[in-house]
């Protein structure tokens, strides 16, 4: 033993060395701490606001409010809708502003140009309700076309080169002109949340995508939450200890790694190729996701399980209590808040699933709203995918809102699964 | 591992004898004085833990209306030998017991005696007071309800109200019923599950360390709890404390290395041990 040697004094200044050693530590992990923390928030802070930037002009759009007379020569009493009248609004939009046509009607082409397809659409729609509007002039509300919207958003403008932009010069002085004249109203685009999807921006919406995707999310819950904490339950409860049910935990764990395409995959092979289900459908989008969400609610919901008191389960037991009735008298209640958060976890991760939509044909143009869950929808994640590939320019900043739609729809959706849980939550 | 929480009781690791090995010798038995008549008659129970014998050819009579203390050191089989008592070795994986208990001369293993009865007739009580994180009142009504022995709320209510007057925390709870029985103190937890247990009216109390998690005074209350308890029910207690088996009980058992070793009453066992490690055990020599 060399103790002998170490005096007191050496002892102290040992202790006190070391102490100081162990507060140096202890600053440059808390240190590190920040740092990470900092790091993702300012990377979250950099994503959102570089999203937010890009779609907030997307909540606003422009509408032109033209007067049109109805040329009892042009408008078609008997079948409104097959009237021409892009034409014969832009000829007289012409004919105002004082511009001679070519031969070609060149000019006339331009200026429809500047409206939406809504324009011919809301003026049919007119003559159908009341024929008597014919011969008389009819002012006529309709979106700007994609281009006219993001001239006047200032994302397109004279600088631009003439070969680089949309636009001609004559287009954006009419534009400039039919501002100045008060035709053109800027306003909430209601339209995004109102409309299905579309091939022309200014008519396209996320109302089938979100009702899709909310379709989708309820056929996940009802299938996934029951059936994966059932599992999880009969799993940590009831199965007896052995290899088949390591083999079978193994297998779980595994299937939560398993790459989400592989269950659009099966999702394909089993529901629309083996069981017909409707292609497309909330149904079997729900399914798939319900698929893939599982292993992960089984898991939450065995290690929740697990985390209650053993000394609760020996009271009910104790007190003559069943099996099933110590479960789900005790455990499973107190395992709730647990259960919870696995499936909220689930839910919003199976929201913004992508890859396996793919398979089952979610990814389509597919315009209209879904009324049941047999109907072809789209799903928030693919419209976004769908229009971030589209090529018009309007687009883009539609996608950024889409985003945008997809993160509030998913807000939306764990606050209110947080409330629920905070009702479950109990203390022991 | 599957209910991993519910591990084997206290000192099962160590269970088997690891010493040198003891000679099965039959326990010395006081010839003691009637106390009452035999409630829970144990012969040659063994209990084993996934084949580790932690238990051995316990045989042992258990009158009505006494409190019976089961002492002797850590690992020594006390705490096996009460849970054979309502069968709750039964939820251990691994557990197998054999022998034979009776209660009231009726074999509680035998196959027709379901566990979820058997332990409606046979109350615990453990170490760390367990209320279920429900209000007091509900704690109380859960085996009523469980077992469907009160059949209006106003039954529930006066089974409750007379439960914990039994188990003397109806003046310190009466006017909140219906808040957490996680908020009381310690000893009142420990109160609360007593009138837990008595409400559906069993017939054995067993107690498994009731008092080791609580302070002097809460200990004291509970001692005079079981005293009084002892009129209307067969109480069986496992306790580190030699003060206590001393105070509460009336008949004692001395377990070492899962063997029965000394049984008589308390006095008896307490003044006058016939057996070494009896005498040493509770003059504090091991344990």
């Amino acid at each position: 033993m060399t103790d002998a040697t170490v005096t007191p004094a050496i002892r102290a200044e040992r202790l006190r060395a070391g102490l100081k050693r162990r507060y140096a530590r202890e600053g440059r992990f808390r240190l590190y701490g920040l740092l990470a923390i900092g790091v993702a928030v300012g990377f979250l802070l950099l994503l959102l606001g570089r999203i937010i930037e890009q779609g907030h002009t997307a909540f606003y759009t422009h509408t032109v409010t033209v007067p049109v007379y109805m040329d009892p020569a042009r408008v078609d009493r008997a079948y409104p809708q097959g009237t021409n009248f892009e034409l014969l609004v832009a000829e007289q939009q012409l004919a105002r502003l004082g511009v001679v046509d070519d031969a070609q009607s060149s000019k006339a082409t331009e200026m429809r140009g500047l409206f939406s397809s809504e324009l011919k659409f809301a003026s049919a729609a007119r003559i159908q309700n009341n024929p008597n509007l014919i011969g008389q002039t009819v002012p006529i509300a309709a979106p700007v076309s994609d281009d006219a919207d993001l001239y006047f958003k200032g994302e397109v403008s004279r600088a631009t080169p003439a070969d680089q932009r949309r636009l001609s010069d004559e287009q954006i002085a009419w534009l400039d002109r039919m501002k100045a004249s008060g035709l053109v109203t800027a306003h909430f685009n209601s339209g995004l949340f109102t409309r299905g999807d579309s091939t022309e921006p200014e008519l396209a919406g996320v109302l089938g995508a979100v009702v899709g995707s909310a379709l989708m999310l309820l056929v996940t819950a009802f299938v996934a939450i029951p059936l994966g904490v059932g599992a999880a339950l009969y799993l940590e409860e009831f199965a007896p200890r052995g290899r088949i049910t390591d083999l079978i935990e193994v297998n779980i764990n595994n299937l939560a790694a398993v790459p989400s395409i592989i269950y659009g995959l099966l999702g394909l092979a089993l529901f629309i190729n083996w069981m017909h289900l409707p292609r497309a459908s909330p149904l079997v989008g729900g399914l798939v996701l319900a698929l893939m969400a599982l292993p992960t609610i089984i898991i939450a919901t065995r290690s929740s399980l697990k985390a209650v008191p053993p000394s609760i389960r020996e009271a009910a037991l104790a007190m003559g209590a069943s099996k099933t009735q110590t479960v789900f008298h005790h455990t499973l209640p107190l395992a709730m808040p647990g259960v919870m958060t696995g499936a909220i976890i689930s839910m919003a991760h199976a929201l913004g699933e992508t890859a396996p939509l793919l398979l089952i044909g979610m990814v389509s143009f597919i315009p209209g709203i879904p009324h049941s869950f047999g109907e072809p929808t789209g799903a928030l994640p693919s419209l976004i995918y769908i229009w971030e590939n589209a090529s018009e320019r309007a687009f883009h900043e539609r996608t950024a809102a889409a985003i945008l739609v997809l993160l509030a729809f998913m807000i939306v959706m764990n606050a209110a699964a947080i409330f629920l849980r905070r009702r479950f939550e109990r203390r022991w | 591992m599957k209910f991993n929480i519910f591990r084997a009781p206290d000192g099962v690791e160590g269970g088997a004898p690891a010493g040198p090995p003891v000679i099965a010798a039959p326990p010395v038995v006081h010839s003691s004085g009637p106390v009452g008549p035999t409630k829970i008659a144990a012969r040659d129970v063994s209990v084993f833990y996934n084949g580790k014998q932690a238990l051995y050819d316990v045989s042992l009579d258990i009158p009505d209306k006494t409190v019976t203390a089961l002492i002797g050191p850590s690992g020594c089989g006390k705490s096996t030998f009460l849970r054979t008592m309502n069968r709750m070795n039964d939820t251990i994986p691994g557990a197998k017991v054999i022998g034979r208990i009776e209660i009231d001369g009726e074999d509680i293993n035998a196959k027709a005696v379901d566990p979820v009865l058997l332990r409606a007739r046979v109350g615990m009580v453990f170490q760390k007071p367990n209320p279920f994180p429900k209000t007091i009142f509900e704690n109380v009504a859960y085996g009523p309800r469980i077992h469907g022995l009160a059949t209006s709320k106003s039954e529930l209510e006066s089974v409750v109200e007379a439960s914990l007057k039994r188990a003397g925390l109806w003046e310190e709870v009466a006017d909140r019923l219906h808040s957490p029985g996680t908020g009381l103190s310690g000893g009142q937890q420990q109160r609360l599950v007593i009138a837990r247990a008595i409400a559906v009216e069993p017939e054995v109390i067993l107690m498994d360390e009731p008092c080791s998690a609580l302070d002097p005074i809460a200990t004291a209350k509970i001692e005079e709890l079981i005293d009084e308890l002892r009129e209307r029910y067969c109480i069986v207690i496992v306790t580190h404390s030699m003060a206590q088996a001393a105070r509460v009980s009336q008949r004692t058992s001395f377990f070492h290395l899962g063997r029965l070793i000394e049984t008589g009453d308390t006095e008896d066992i307490f003044t006058n041990p016939r057996e070494r490690r009896t005498l040493d055990y509770i003059t504090g020599r091991f344990g």
